[in-house]
C-alpha cells in the first residue's frame, strides 16, 4: 500500500510518500522537508504563530513536490496520513485540515497519526525492528522512554517533568549567545572544552523511575556562567562541555533505569531504538550504544533525516495503522496534547464499535 | 463556471457551490461557530458536495476567504482550499472577508461608500473603505476604532462587518442620520462565491491576510556578555 504523510507539528513543513509491502517492509518513495529554522532563529526558539504562518504558505507546494518525486498520483494512494498532534496547534491544524481535504477529494481513508507514535515506529521502516523494543525519544519538544509492544501499544516508562533535552541545549546556546538551534552549536563548543571544569548536577540520577528533569541543571549552568561573566571563548567551551557531559550522564542513568523497568514489565527488548534530533549528538549516541550493549541488545538509530521530524515517519505510521484497519473520520480533532498511552490500538477500536 | 466557496475566517463555518451559468447557488451550508472550524469544515464540505450532486472534479474554481479574521480560523479554510487545489489541480483564489462583506451593498448601490470593519480586539478593527464603483479608498489595514468611526462619519457610508455595530454606536452620537448597518458575524457565503467567481485568474492568490504581525520579540537580551 502507498500512503502520503504530512508533518507540521513544529518547525518543519514536511510531506512524503511511503510504500508498505505485504511483507510489512517499508520503502520511501519521496521525503520532502522544508525547515523553518531561519524564520525562528532571531527569537531563539520556535514561535508558534510564525510556525503556523509558514506551514500554511508552504504545505501545498511541499505535497506537490513529494507526489512528483514519488511519481505517484493521488488516485493511486491507499491513504492520507497527517500528524494530528501532539505539537503546536496552529501547525497541526494546517497539516490535518490539508490531509482531510485531500482524503475527501479522492475518497481515500484518513489516518490521524500521533507524532510520537510516528517516531516510535520509524525503526520498523528503516530497520524492520521487531516488537517489543525500547524507545528513547529525545528532541526539542519531547524526552521520553517508551516500551513499544505493537502498533498502537505503547507503555510510557519515563519522561521529562519539565524541559526536553533538545530544549535544554537550545536554552544553553541562548544563554551563551551561540544561536539557534542549540544542539549542534553546543556540541561543537563542547568538543573544545573541559567537561570537568564546572560541577553541574545530574538531576534524578539514582532514582528507580525513568524520569528526567532539566530545570535544576539549567539553573546551575546559568549560575556558574553568571559568576564568571563576561565569558571568554574558553569559558563558553568549558560550560558547553560540562553541560553536555551532565546530559550524557543523566541519559545513561535514566536509560539504564528505563531498561530495568522494561525487563521487569515486558522482558528482554529486541532493541534500543533512538529517535529525535538529540540522538544526532555524537557523545549521546556513544552512550546509547554502550547502554544497549550492557543489556545485551543493540542500538537501532535511524539516519538523522528520519530521526528529526519528517513526513516519511508519518506516512509509515499511517501505513502501519491502515494495514490494521485503523482509520479516522473526517471530523477528527487536532490535539496540542496527546499522550501516546491514549493512542487507540486495534483491540480498542473493535471494542468501541 | 462552477465555484466552491469556503469561509471559516470569522464566526461561522460556511461553504457554497455556485453555478455562474444560471447565476444560482446550487447548495449552501453555514454553521455559526466561534471555534471548532477544524473539526466541522470537511464533513460540511462532504455533505454540501453530496447534496449539490457535484464532484470535485467538476469544479472550475475554489474560492476561500483569506481574512482578516481569526488567525486559526482563516488557516483552516485556506488549508482546506489549498489541499483540495493540490489534490485536484483546480485553481484556488482568495477573497478578503472585508470585500465579501461589502460586495452585496456595492452591487445594490455602487455610488455610496461602504466601510467594512471587522473586530480586531483591543480597541481596534480591520478596516477597508470602498468608494464609488467598489474602488478601494482605504486599503485593508488595522486601525483604531476611533479612526473607523471618523472615516464612517466623513463618508456617510453604509457600515458592514463584525465590528459594524460598534462603529455605528460610536457614530450615532454625532451623526444626523442613522447609517445602514450589517453586523452579521461572518460574510454571506453566497457573496464569497460571487466575488470569487469574477476575480481574474492569478490575481488573488489564496494567501492569508493577517494584517497583524505575530506577537513575538527577538530575544538577544537573554545572552550573557562575552569578553
Amino acid at each position: 500500500m502507498i500512503v502520503l504523510g504530512i508533518e507540521t507539528t513544529c518547525d518543519e513543513t514536511a510531506a512524503a510518500v511511503v510504500e508498505r509491502g505485504a511483507d510489512g517492509k517499508g520503502r520511501i518513495l519521496s521525503n520532502v522537508v522544508l525547515s523553518q529554522i531561519g524564520e525562528h532563529a532571531e527569537f531563539g526558539g520556535v514561535v508558534p504563530e510564525i510556525a503556523a504562518r509558514a506551514h500554511v504558505e508552504a504545505l501545498d507546494r511541499i505535497i506537490a513536490k513529494a507526489m512528483e518525486e514519488a511519481k505517484a498520483s493521488f488516485a493511486a494512494l491507499d491513504g492520507i496520513a497527517a500528524a494530528a498532534g501532539p505539537g503546536l496547534i496552529g501547525g497541526v491544524i494546517v497539516g490535518l485540515t490539508t490531509a482531510k481535504a485531500i482524503a475527501l477529494a479522492h475518497e481515500k481513508p484518513l489516518i490521524a497519526v500521533n507524532h510520537l507514535e510516528a517516531h516510535a515506529l520509524t525503526a520498523r521502516l528503516t530497520d524492520a525492528t521487531e516488537f517489543p523494543y525500547c524507545l528513547f525519544l529525545a528532541s526539542g519538544g519531547h524526552t521520553q522512554i517508551l516500551a513499544v509492544r505493537g502498533v498502537g501499544d505503547y507503555l510510557r516508562l519515563g519522561g521529562t517533568v519539565d524541559d526536553a533535552i533538545g530544549e535544554g541545549f537550545d536554552k544553553t546556546a541562548k544563554l551563551l549567545g551561540l544561536g539557534y538551534p542549540g544542539g549542534p552549536l553546543v556540541e561543537k563548543e563542547a568538543a573544545k572544552g573541559d567537561a570537568q571544569r564546572f560541577a553541574l548536577p545530574r538531576p534524578m540520577s539514582g532514582r528507580r523511575d525513568a524520569d528526567f528533569s532539566l530545570s535544576g541543571l539549567k539553573t546551575a549552568l546559568r549560575l556558574e556562567a553568571e559568576k564568571i561573566a563576561p565569558l571568554s571563548d574558553q569559558d563558553v567551551a568549558d560550560l558547553c562541555a560540562s553541560f553536555q557531559q551532565a546530559i550524557v550522564d543523566v541519559v545513561r542513568d535514566r536509560l539504564r533505569s528505563g531498561l530495568r523497568m522494561f525487563r521487569l514489565r515486558i522482558g528482554a527488548p529486541k532493541a534500543l531504538v533512538c529517535a529525535g534530533g538529540v540522538a544526532a549528538n555524537q557523545a549521546i549516541r556513544k552512550v546509547l550504544h554502550r547502554v544497549a550493549f550492557e543489556v545485551g541488545s543493540e542500538l537501532v538509530a535511524p539516519p538523522p533525516a528520519l530521526c528529526t521530524d519528517n513526513g516519511a515517519m508519518i506516512a509509515w505510521a499511517g501505513a502501519e495503522r491502515l494495514a490494521l484497519g485503523l482509520t479516522d473520520p473526517l471530523d477528527v480533532a487536532p490535539h496540542a496534547r496527546w499522550p501516546l498511552a491514549q493512542v487507540a490500538k486495534e483491540g480498542d477500536k473493535a471494542a468501541a464499535q | 463556471m462552477r465555484v466552491l466557496a469556503i469561509d471559516t475566517a470569522l464566526a461561522a463555518c460556511s461553504a457554497a457551490v455556485l453555478d455562474t451559468a444560471g447565476g444560482r447557488i446550487v447548495g449552501s451550508e453555514s454553521l455559526p461557530m466561534a471555534r471548532g472550524h477544524a473539526e466541522a469544515l470537511i464533513p460540511l464540505l462532504a455533505r454540501l458536495m453530496k447534496r449539490s450532486g457535484i464532484t470535485f472534479q467538476k469544479l472550475d474554481r475554489i474560492v476561500v476567504t483569506t481574512g482578516p479574521g481569526s488567525f486559526t480560523g482563516l488557516r483552516v479554510g485556506i488549508s482546506a482550499a489549498r489541499g483540495l487545489g493540490v489534490a485536484t489541480n483546480i485553481p484556488v483564489v482568495g477573497v478578503t472577508t472585508l470585500a465579501a462583506y461589502a460586495a452585496p451593498y456595492l452591487a445594490e448601490k455602487s455610488d455610496v461608500p461602504v466601510v467594512a470593519a471587522i473586530d480586531a480586539r483591543h480597541g481596534h478593527v480591520y478596516l477597508e473603505v470602498f468608494g464609488a464603483g467598489g474602488r478601494t479608498l482605504i486599503a485593508p489595514r488595522i486601525a483604531a476604532l476611533s479612526e473607523a468611526v471618523r472615516v464612517a462619519s466623513e463618508t456617510s457610508a453604509r457600515i458592514v462587518g463584525s465590528a459594524a455595530r460598534t462603529v455605528a454606536e460610536a457614530l450615532a452620537k454625532s451623526a444626523s442620520a442613522p447609517p445602514i448597518v450589517d453586523a452579521r458575524g461572518a460574510p454571506d457565503i453566497a457573496w464569497v462565491a460571487q466575488v470569487g467567481a469574477v476575480v481574474p485568474d492569478g490575481q488573488a492568490p489564496p494567501k492569508p491576510q493577517y494584517l497583524r504581525a505575530p506577537d513575538a520579540q527577538p530575544q538577544h537580551a537573554a545572552s550573557l556578555p562575552r569578553r
